[in-house]
């Protein structure tokens, strides 16, 4: 399209599902069932644009050189579109701070900074990629809604906010500024609100988006508390470099300018708190420990819905914002490990809940948990593996989860609102369909090869891996599958103890958080991660044992509805399936999304780049992974294959563990008994001083003129001669009065 | 001034303001005392009677302005006055028998219906029994013979 | 003369202290429910020292003989006024307010409104009293009242009075003492020398002026009366006839009303 720019492709991404929103929510009843057509011709509108705008920024970065370690220019388009706020001279930075104007005279009456936050959208790799899986998996949801939610009354509601949720994302991922990114964070917060309540009849859906929303807010108010410490410290708030009216370039905070001197980044006590807010933020929207709470509930929600917010885009914020954040990152180690902990314990912890799951979603939800514990863990490791590779299972995930979301919609539309695996079973037979994309999601979200999954978690493995064994990672290297050269001795990856002792930033003082990023420490974690892909395969192929294999079963619920979904829905399973199946391989083989993505200016900066290694195909890694996954679809098997598909033979061996999991760890009660019930007892009293103190004080006021209203009322008496009195006593007040003025 | 060319006493010349001073002092005197008639007596003539008291004391104020300046301004005005009460008196006493009428007794406290609706009608406190004793009038023997009475003739007379 | 024997005495407080038992005076000597002899005495007792404190106040005429005239006849009015509000039956009120009118009287003559005073006389007493009298007749039951054996907030009312005759005192002091600032006698010549009703312009016409003792005296308040306010005698006349048609008005159309709920007079308890 060389009519039309970048520029304006960049703004029609998210402005198209946007029109298309409101276009449904005023022609929703005028159309009637064919409301779906505004949202769904946005979308798809916005899903080409994405896809052009990701050539041209592939176009830009040039071709893979297929394992080259050189870093690679940083690509990116800043397109502001108005500015939403200015205050001129709002902030003198102290003299030498990230935050002063380069150039600048210490103390000088120059230095005071502008706060402005202009509406800017940038392009670069990592938005170019999340906008297309944003928009793609979108327009293949809203193609299968068409049919999921095909006799629902709320039908022109759900597409409207399915497009409203396409285009928050969307300018979350494209905004190139933190103001802005905090915007559209809530944005997409409320979109899953509304979604996750859609059926807001129903008590328990209303609670679950309640709590949603709640949850999230804990990880806002960190993003929240990060933005005003992220203003202080660099006096800006926008990633990109902007110039100013006499010329000079204010660095943004992750601008090429900033990044491009090691030092321009704050660590330290500083760094470290940011760096931990922005986590909590993360956790909120990507639903980690301790904020995990909502996404198991999120599952009242429509099942479109939940494959579109819950498994594939919203929960990737908290990825983005890391990946985008990743140079404040890499200058606290101790942020780092903390991601990574925070990572790898949630996936743990999720998986083993999932295991004792009987619901299917239940099972995808805290599978969605454990994956994105997952992508943190990657990300935790601070290396440009560690980050591409987080993003590389993003994009797999988000295929195949939602493939797996949307066939469990399938198989809950055919068993008539059942989705409990106890009551139906061997639905190969009535659903071929559903049940093949199944598998191969299934398969894909094992981990096994050549699916998916298997090569994004090798990559997660391996990184963590060699943060836990870093003098033995260099002998790893082996030859890559595409043809790459061996320059193990060449790399630049910088073993642990050397980075620590560099000084970073203008703060460089370690905190003790830094302790924690020691070999032992990665080891765990490691540890963790390969029992969690166990755990994975085992309870995804107990669930695709339960549904699909066994005698044919299927609930009373399901009537006249027991058969194959209709092709408005089976659609787009199949063009899941495809990604799924085949979108691994190819990207890592020819190593395209890795190159790709270290154009990102976040990627490219020297802090990060140097941590790049040669693409290589760790084979060791690969086996444990597979064995790990290996041993689990076996264990499924024995447990569920078949015959066994309806009897609880696993949970029987847990035993008293079973009941743990099953309880989800007692979080909800933890929470509900450590903060709920403590602010509902606030509450209560807050309620009761409102009602009692502050409205009897107003009751009180008021009660006042009718008080003196019957104090006066009562010289109302009816007899003349007092009416006479009052009026010649009140002439005399004014007479002595006057008399008093006039005295001397 | 004007009044110098004619014969006058200098006593009683225009413009003596002890004079003016002691009769506004009685005027105002007068006057506060028919006010304080009318605030607390509850007769309804007796208020009448205090409203004129009250006028005669204007009056006495005015015609020692009328004395003080030489015109004869304040001398019209009581004439004026004097009509005006004269034409108040007639009327108002027409209300005072429709409202004895109505009521019964001459108190200007019978009429309390303009009161709040809130508040109960005062009453007067119970007060001990008059004792003003009827006062007690000689009787006079009777003298002479008693006129035999009875008889159309005694009643009315034909002729005079 | 009084004020001369209490020198040590401020006008001030004097004036203070003539209020102050005025007040109590009043308060006492009104009907206050009981009969009360010493409480009347006292009263009186009072009374008659607020009345020499405002006698004091005064100033001297020119000469002892008008002094002497001045006080008695002004004595006459004030304390016939006085009786007439606290006296409890309303037919002794109405003798005292005669005696009252008399009392006026005799202060309009020294005054030199020798018409007024009469006239005072002739209508108040003579017609306004008799008036009265009738009603009183008519309406008055035989013996006391209850209501004229008590009275409306006599505490206040009498202290109201006495403040506003204190004020009253007082700025008529102060207009006394500096004549020139506020009531300076105005020139007639400096005035309207041209009156359209006249003949004469009023700086030459000798029947303008005020002269007590010229012999056509009378005249001459008949001249400027018919002459300068020929215009308000006439409305006086209409106001006079009106009043007299209203008064026949309204008995004819009382009697109408007082007919039609003549079943209804057991109920109403006058509220």
């Amino acid at each position: 399209m060389q009519s039309i720019s970048p520029t304006s492709l960049l703004v029609l991404v998210p402005l198209l599902p946007l029109v298309g929103a409101i276009l449904t929510i005023i022609l929703g009843r005028v159309l009637g069932s064919r409301a779906h057509l505004p949202a769904i011709a946005g979308i798809a509108a916005a899903a080409a644009a994405a896809v052009t705008l990701l050539l041209a920024t592939a176009g830009q970065v040039g071709g893979t050189s297929g394992g080259h370690t050189e870093p690679v220019r940083p690509v990116e388009m800043i397109s502001t579109l108005w500015q939403w706020a200015s205050v001129d001279a709002a902030y003198t930075p102290p003299a030498g701070s990230p935050a002063a104007i380069p150039g600048t005279a210490v103390g000088g009456q120059g230095d005071a900074r502008a706060f402005s936050i202009p509406v800017a959208l940038r392009l670069d790799p990592l938005t170019a990629t999340m906008l297309t899986i944003i928009t793609c998996v979108g327009l293949l949801v809203a193609i299968y809604s068409v049919g999921y939610m095909h006799d629902d009354p709320g039908y022109p509601r759900f597409f409207a906010l399915v497009s409203l949720f396409v285009f928050s994302m969307a300018m979350l991922v494209a905004a190139s500024n933190f103001l802005i990114v905090y915007v559209f964070w809530e944005a997409v917060g409320a979109c899953s609100y509304l979604l996750i309540g859609f059926w807001f009849r129903k008590p328990e859906a209303a609670r679950a988006a309640k709590k949603a929303f709640l949850v999230n807010r804990i990880g806002d108010f960190g993003l929240a508390i990060a933005t005003f410490l992220l203003w202080m410290t660099y006096g800006t708030l926008d990633f990109h470099d902007t110039l100013s009216a006499d010329g000079t370039i204010l660095p943004g905070i992750l601008g090429q300018t900033r990044l491009a001197d090691v030092s321009g980044i704050v660590g330290g006590t500083v760094g470290t708190a940011i760096c931990l807010l922005l986590l909590l933020a993360a956790c909120g929207k990507s639903a980690q420990l301790p904020l995990h709470v909502w996404l198991p509930d999120a599952m009242e929600g429509p099942t479109p819905a939940s494959a579109l917010i819950h498994a594939a885009t919203m929960v990737t914020a908290g990825i983005y914002l890391i990946t985008r954040a990743s140079p404040l990152f890499v200058a606290c180690p101790g942020a780092l490990t903390m991601v990574s902990i925070v990572g790898a314990t949630t996936a743990l912890v999720a998986a083993l809940i999932a295991t004792v799951q009987n619901d299917l979603k239940r099972v995808l939800a805290y599978s969605t948990i454990s994956q994105l514990g997952y992508m943190f863990a990657s990300l935790g490791t601070g290396t440009m593996l560690g980050f591409t590779a987080a993003i590389f299972h993003l994009v797999t995930h988000a295929f195949f989860k939602a493939l797996l979301f949307l066939g469990a919609g399938s198989v809950m539309h055919a068993m008539g609102g059942v989705i409990d695996m106890r009551r139906f079973g061997g639905l190969r037979r009535i659903m071929p369909i559903t049940a093949a994309t199944f598998l191969i999601g299934g398969l894909a979200l094992a981990g096994v090869a050549p699916f998916a999954g298997f090569f994004s978690k090798d990559e997660i493995l391996a990184t963590i891996h060699a943060k836990a064994w870093p003098n033995a990672h260099e002998t790893h290297h082996e030859v890559a599958p595409a043809g790459g050269h061996a320059a193990a001795s060449q790399s630049p990856f910088l073993p642990v103890s050397h980075r620590r002792t560099t000084a970073i930033g203008a703060d460089s003082g370690g905190t003790t958080l830094d302790a924690l990023d020691r070999p032992a420490i990665w080891q765990t974690l490691y540890w963790m991660a390969l029992l969690t892909a166990g755990l994975t395969a085992f309870y995804t192929f107990r669930a695709i044992f339960m549904t699909f294999t066994g005698p044919t079963r299927v609930p009373d619920e399901a009537g006249h509805h027991a058969h194959e979904s209709p092709p408005v829905m089976t659609l787009p399973l199949i063009l899941l399936a495809v990604p799924s199946a085949l979108a691994g391989w190819w990207l890592f083989s020819t190593n395209w999304l890795a190159h790709f993505l270290s154009a990102t200016p976040s990627l490219a900066a020297p802090a990060v780049a140097r941590t790049a290694v040669p693409h290589a195909f760790h084979v060791d890694l690969a086996i444990q992974g597979t064995l790990a996954a290996a041993i689990g679809i076996v264990i499924a098997a024995i447990g569920h294959l078949g015959r066994r598909s309806d009897s609880p033979q696993m949970e029987r061996l847990l035993g008293p563990l079973q009941t743990l999991f099953a309880n989800k760890f007692y979080f909800d009660q933890i929470y509900s008994g450590l903060i709920v019930k403590p602010l509902e007892a606030v509450a209560m009293l807050a309620a009761l001083i409102d009602r009692h103190l502050i409205d009897g004080l107003v009751n009180a006021v008021a009660l006042i003129p009718v008080g003196l209203g019957g104090i006066v009322r009562r010289m109302q008496s009816g007899l003349v001669q007092r009416y006479a009195l009052a009026g010649v006593m009140g002439v005399l007040m004014i007479v002595l009065a006057l008399a008093w003025q006039l005295r001397g | 001034m004007m009044v110098s060319s004619c014969p006058i006493s200098p006593l009683l010349a225009a413009g003596s303001m002890p004079l003016l001073h002691n009769a506004l002092i009685v005027g105002a005197i007068l006057f506060a005392l028919g006010l304080v008639g009318i605030l607390t007596r509850r007769n309804l003539i007796v208020m009448f009677l205090s409203a004129e008291l009250m006028l005669q004391g204007i009056s006495v104020s005015l015609v020692a302005w009328s004395r003080y300046h030489g015109d004869w301004g304040g001398q019209v005005l009581v004439i004026f006055v004097l009509t005006v009460a004269a034409c108040e008196a007639a009327v108002a006493l027409v209300f005072v028998l429709q409202a004895f009428a109505r009521t019964g007794r001459l108190d200007a406290a019978a009429w309390q219906s303009l009161r709040d609706e809130s508040l109960a009608r005062t009453v007067d406190r119970e007060l001990p029994a008059s004792d003003a004793t009827p006062a007690s009038w000689p009787r006079l023997s009777p003298a002479g013979v008693l006129p035999t009475g009875g008889g159309e003739d005694d009643q009315q007379r034909q002729h005079i | 003369m009084i004020a001369a024997a209490l020198p040590s005495l401020s006008p001030g407080v004097l004036l203070a202290a003539a209020v102050t038992s005025a007040a109590a005076s009043l308060w006492l000597l009104l009907p206050r429910g009981s009969e009360n002899t010493a409480a009347r005495w006292l009263g009186m007792l009072l009374g008659a020292a607020a009345l020499a404190g405002f006698i004091a106040t005064g100033r001297r005429l020119g000469s002892l003989g008008e002094d002497a005239v001045f006080l008695t006849v002004s004595l006459v009015a004030v304390i016939s006024g006085a009786a007439t509000i606290v006296t409890r039956s309303p037919v002794y009120a109405a003798i005292w307010f005669a005696m009252a009118l008399t009392g006026v009287a005799g202060v309009l003559l020294v005054l030199g409104a020798q018409f007024l005073g009469v006239a005072t006389i002739v209508v108040y007493a003579g017609a306004i009293l008799v008036m009265f009298l009738f009603v009183l007749m008519l309406a008055q039951p035989s013996g006391l009242a209850p209501y004229d054996r008590v009275s409306s907030e006599p505490l206040l009312s009498a202290v109201a009075g006495a403040v506003l005759l204190g004020l009253l005192t007082l700025s008529i002091g102060r207009l006394s003492a500096e004549p020139a600032a506020c009531c300076a006698v105005p020139s007639r010549t400096a005035a309207v020398t041209e009156d359209p009703l006249r003949s004469t312009p009023l700086a030459t016409d000798p029947m303008a002026a005020i002269d007590p003792l010229a012999d056509d005296q009378i005249a001459r308040l008949g001249s400027e009366l018919f002459g300068r306010h020929l215009l308000s005698v006439e409305v006086a006349g209409l106001l006079l006839l009106v009043a007299l048609i209203g008064a026949v008005a309204v008995v004819s159309r009382g009697e109408a009303a007082l007919e039609a709920d003549r079943g209804s007079l057991t109920e109403r308890t006058g509220g």
